[in-house]
């Protein structure tokens, strides 16, 4: 799959056709790994309920994912008569197509990646964020003032979030010095850069969740308990879109994570396979890669299952008053020390970070209610009482 | 237009009518809400209910004593038990019965293991309003599947009982009662602690409970609210200790009152009223006697009871549960009113939902534990 | 914090734990002694005729008014092979009205009904309403066959 193979078996000379096969690579493998983390989540969460998860469609219910994209494409696409036409059609291609751009600078090897770009990091970064649009594009076309509501609250909340994920990413590349993925990862040979810098890992977990949609921030696409959510027009493999979008980017945000975070394919030492002769490098890289993978993963289902929803003002609230300015104090925090490098800089930084992360575990711990932002009940209700007496007269 | 002329002119807004039509996902039954909402803010409320009237008053009234448990039973389906005892308690109390002890510690207990139940469905279904996936439902139904089972032993029905007669209870307990009870208790005690972890301490299940749906007791009394409803509120209401029916005196337990009067009260309230009404099970064990009569000798075969009415209430896991009862002679009662409620308690959802969030509606209303049954009988 | 951490350690306690689930229609949960499917009327295997007479106290009983039945003389009584003077003639049960009371059980004075407590009496989903309306031949096959046996209530 990476250059080492398509050079030993394809030895492929025209650059259009090599393009082509990477392009259709990817495809297998976002279809593999949708298909693959439908049926993982439903499994995970019905073991965190007490149940048994889908058991009957193939054995032990590992067809159920394709009986899904059966169902789904079976379906008739359907489309409102007064939703604007392009902007509709086009929105479930905006939504995924960022994540699928986004898997090509992915390293899942030290010669296992569609294409190793120098500027890896700022590429997935800046290409996810294209997916933002997509959402409002759905929400704003359907001809649908929930689907509005839903869209335009999905838009805030992703907007938020994309700070302290960019903060978290910055930190980083701040203490790698590069943007490079694959360089990032190999740095991380001895130490993951976790024991550096746990509370950017912590932001990019609440960031990732957010990006996703996912439990506790998933008001845009659960709306559907009192408005609709924004995938309410579509059907059918329209919808799937969303779907397709949502389950490859955790897939990427998870390796991303693994790969900044816990070490990549590199730690603990896996860059020289252990120096055995008879074993090919990619072969431990590979394992290590997916297993990190998996575990964020899982751990993100584990979420889903137990955590309940917070609300639009207390979403928006936490990103702006908690995270950010915490955010940002980490990150002038790293650019002191890495500009003047005290003796034991490594040390440093790791008690600076721990330090931000008690700061705000202590204050989500503590202070939570003092987030919304909503005014007294009072006060609401005179408004409220104000606006009928108003209108009545 | 000038700046100055933007500024000045004002957004006209307009409330958006949102429905919550008669199906929706938050399960409570067939109830449909009609929310005025400005912006965020709900600004009126409209519920609408009789989605389910079947008609159970003008049915009792042409049912004789023993027919009509079955209505009982339907008019609430998660607390079948204590419904029943209100209506049997209020046809002895005009036929001038009294049930043996024997027969009053078998309907404390079944009435108090229902009501566990009861609270146990509220908890699966509140998690799921406030946005878990389904995971506190599927904890509240694995240990209220245990106490079916267990009235599936006594008494051959999951849900529709049946069970209680006037003078008494329908036949005696199965073999390994008390033991098959006293296991049990032990494991739903064990069992309701693995709600209490997930949802009791999660700060984000606080955030979104805490200072949600507040009514003061003043208002709460008059609407005439009762049951954990009145109780979060700060008022320690509870016919079991302050008129108490039956043999529920004999009893120690307490009754967990709230402080605040929003949803979090409400939901501790509840959490420790099962912790209560265990307790009261094994007291009852102990002190059940060991062997007697479950009827009173004479027993006549078709009850008539003479002319005369009364009003029997009793403490539903929703609140107080009433019976009028007016009997002409016969053998059937001639008018039966049910009070309900969850009926009482719908009344006070505009007071308490007016000011707050369109995201909060669901939960406010899941706070509620209405069961529609109850409400249109 | 602590909260939530403690909600994480719970469901991972629940995960490790085997689910509760019984696969129904491989598997079916053992129905106790009690238990109250639908009623059944039962068939004397010495007389070789139903214990119902026909009396229609079942009948009266109802509060769904879901039985029909009638009586009509027994031939056997003149033989002197059984001691019933009448028999049932036809008796239906609209099983989509039976609200399982369990009060036709208590009030017949032959015990003659039974309520089904197998699970063949919960699984008698049909396509037509008119399906579960059982007559005399298809609430006697259960007892003929020597599948049910009455539970009688201690009293």
């Amino acid at each position: 799959m990476g250059y080492v193979l398509l050079g030993t078996i394809f030895n492929v000379p025209n650059r259009w056709l090599d393009a082509i096969i990477r392009l259709v690579i990817i495809v297998i493998l976002v279809t593999v790994n949708t298909l693959a983390l439908t049926y993982i989540e439903r499994k995970v969460i019905a073991r965190i309920q007490a149940r048994l998860g889908p058991t009957r469609t193939g054995p032990a219910g590992l067809l159920q994912p394709v009986a899904d994209a059966l169902k789904l494409l079976t379906k008739e696409d359907l489309r409102p008569r007064l939703a604007d036409r392009w902007a509709f059609e086009l929105a479930p291609f905006l939504v995924f197509v960022p994540v699928f751009l986004a898997f090509i600078a992915l390293p899942f090897a030290h010669d296992w990646g569609i294409r190793f770009l120098d500027l890896g990091l700022f590429y997935i970064i800046a290409v996810l964020a294209v997916n933002i649009v997509g959402w409002l594009m759905a929400g704003w076309s359907s001809d649908n003032k929930y689907a509005l509501l839903g869209g335009v609250r999905a838009v805030a909340q992703m907007i938020s979030y994309e700070i302290p994920l960019v903060v978290a990413v910055l930190c980083v590349t701040m203490v790698t010095g590069t943007l490079d993925l694959r360089a990032i990862i190999e740095s991380q040979n001895a130490w993951p850069l976790i024991l550096y810098q746990p509370f950017p890992a912590f932001l990019f977990i609440i960031a990732m969740l957010a990006e996703l949609n996912r439990q506790p921030f998933d008001i845009p696409v659960a709306e559907s308990e009192v408005v609709g959510g924004v995938t309410i027009e579509y059907s059918g493999i329209r919808w799937s879109f969303f779907q397709l979008a949502e389950y490859s980017a955790l897939f990427v945000l998870s390796l991303l994570f693994s790969a900044l975070f816990l070490g990549g394919y590199a730690w603990p030492g896996a860059l020289h396979a252990f120096d055995l002769g008879w074993l090919p490098a990619w072969i431990p890289q590979l394992i290590l890669t997916f297993i990190k993978t998996s575990v964020i993963i899982i751990a993100m289902m584990w979420f889903r299952g137990t955590f309940p929803r917070l609300r639009i003002d207390q979403l928006m609230s936490l990103a702006w008053k908690v995270l950010i300015p915490l955010a940002f104090v980490q990150l002038f925090a790293d650019g002191w020390v890495l500009v003047y490098r005290p003796f034991g800089w490594g040390l440093i930084l790791g008690v600076i970070s721990a330090v931000l992360l008690g700061i705000m575990a202590w204050a989500l711990g503590t202070r939570f209610q003092q987030l919304s932002q909503r005014p007294a009940r009072e006060e609401r209700v005179e408004y409220v009482r104000q606006l009928m007496a108003g209108r009545s007269s | 237009m000038s700046e100055m002329e933007l500024e000045e002119r004002e957004f006209e807004t307009v409330t958006m009518d949102i429905n919550m039509g008669p199906q929706h996902p938050s399960t409570h039954g067939v109830f449909r809400m009609i929310l005025a909402v400005d912006g965020e803010l709900v600004v009126d409320v409209e519920p609408v209910i009789g989605y389910m009237h079947r008609g159970g008053e003008k049915l009792s009234e042409n049912l004789d004593y023993r027919q009509g448990i079955g209505i009982q039973d339907r008019t609430d389906y998660l607390g079948n038990f204590n419904c029943e005892h209100c209506y049997v308690m209020a046809a002895e109390k005009l036929a001038g019965i009294t049930p043996p002890e024997r027969a009053e510690y078998i309907r404390v207990i079944c009435a108090e293991l229902n009501r566990v139940a009861s609270h146990l469905m509220f908890m699966g279904a509140y998690g799921t309003d406030v946005g878990l996936f389904g995971t506190s439902f599927t904890y509240g139904f694995r240990e209220r599947e245990q106490i079916q089972r267990f009235f599936e032993e006594l008494t051959g029905e999951r849900i529709m009982y049946n069970y209680f007669r006037v003078g008494g209870v329908a036949w005696e307990v199965q073999n390994g009662f008390e033991e098959k009870c006293r296991r049990l208790v032990r494991k739903v005690r064990e069992g309701i602690k693995d709600i209490d972890g997930l949802l009791t301490k999660n700060e984000v299940f606080i955030a979104r409970t805490r200072d949600v749906g507040v009514i003061t007791p003043e208002k709460a009394i008059a609407y005439g609210m009762s049951g954990p409803m009145l109780r979060a509120t700060g008022v320690p209401w509870d016919l079991r200790k302050n008129e108490p029916y039956s043999i529920y005196d004999r009893f120690e337990f307490d009754v967990p009152v709230g402080t605040n009067g929003d949803c979090y009260d409400r939901y501790l309230v509840r959490l420790e009223e099962m912790y209560q009404s265990l307790r009261i099970v094994e007291q009852a064990l102990d002190q059940m006697p060991k062997s007697g009569p479950i009827m009173p000798e004479k027993m006549p075969r078709m009850l008539r009871i003479p002319p005369s009415e009364c009003y029997m209430r009793t403490e539903n896991p929703r609140g107080e549960y009433g019976i009028y009862l007016i009997s002409k002679g016969g053998n059937h009662p001639y008018r039966l009113k049910m009070r309900s409620p969850s009926f009482c308690n719908l009344m006070a959802l505009k007071e308490m939902l007016i000011g707050e969030y369109v995201a909060d509606a669901v939960i406010i209303l899941g706070s509620m534990d209405i069961v529609l049954c109850e409400v249109d009988r | 914090m602590i909260g939530v951490l403690k909600s994480l350690k719970t469901t991972l306690s629940v995960a490790l734990r085997p689910p509760v689930t019984v696969q129904y229609p491989e598997v079916h949960r053992p129905v106790p002694e009690r238990e109250r499917a639908f009623p059944l009327l039962l068939w004397d295997a010495e007389t070789v005729e139903p214990f119902c007479t026909g009396c229609q106290a079942c009948e009266r009983a109802c509060p769904v008014d879901c039985m029909t039945v009638t009586m009509r003389d027994n031939p056997k009584y003149k033989t002197g092979e059984s001691k019933r003077r009448k028999i049932v003639d036809t008796f239906w049960i609209d099983y989509g009205r039976c609200m399982r009371c369990n009060i036709c059980v208590e009030v017949c004075n032959f015990d003659a009904i039974a309520m089904n407590n197998t699970w063949s009496g919960h699984e008698l989903s049909a396509y037509d309403r008119e399906e579960l309306v059982m007559d005399l031949d298809e609430l006697l096959a259960k007892s003929k066959a020597g599948e049910v046996t009455r539970w009688v209530a201690p009293s």
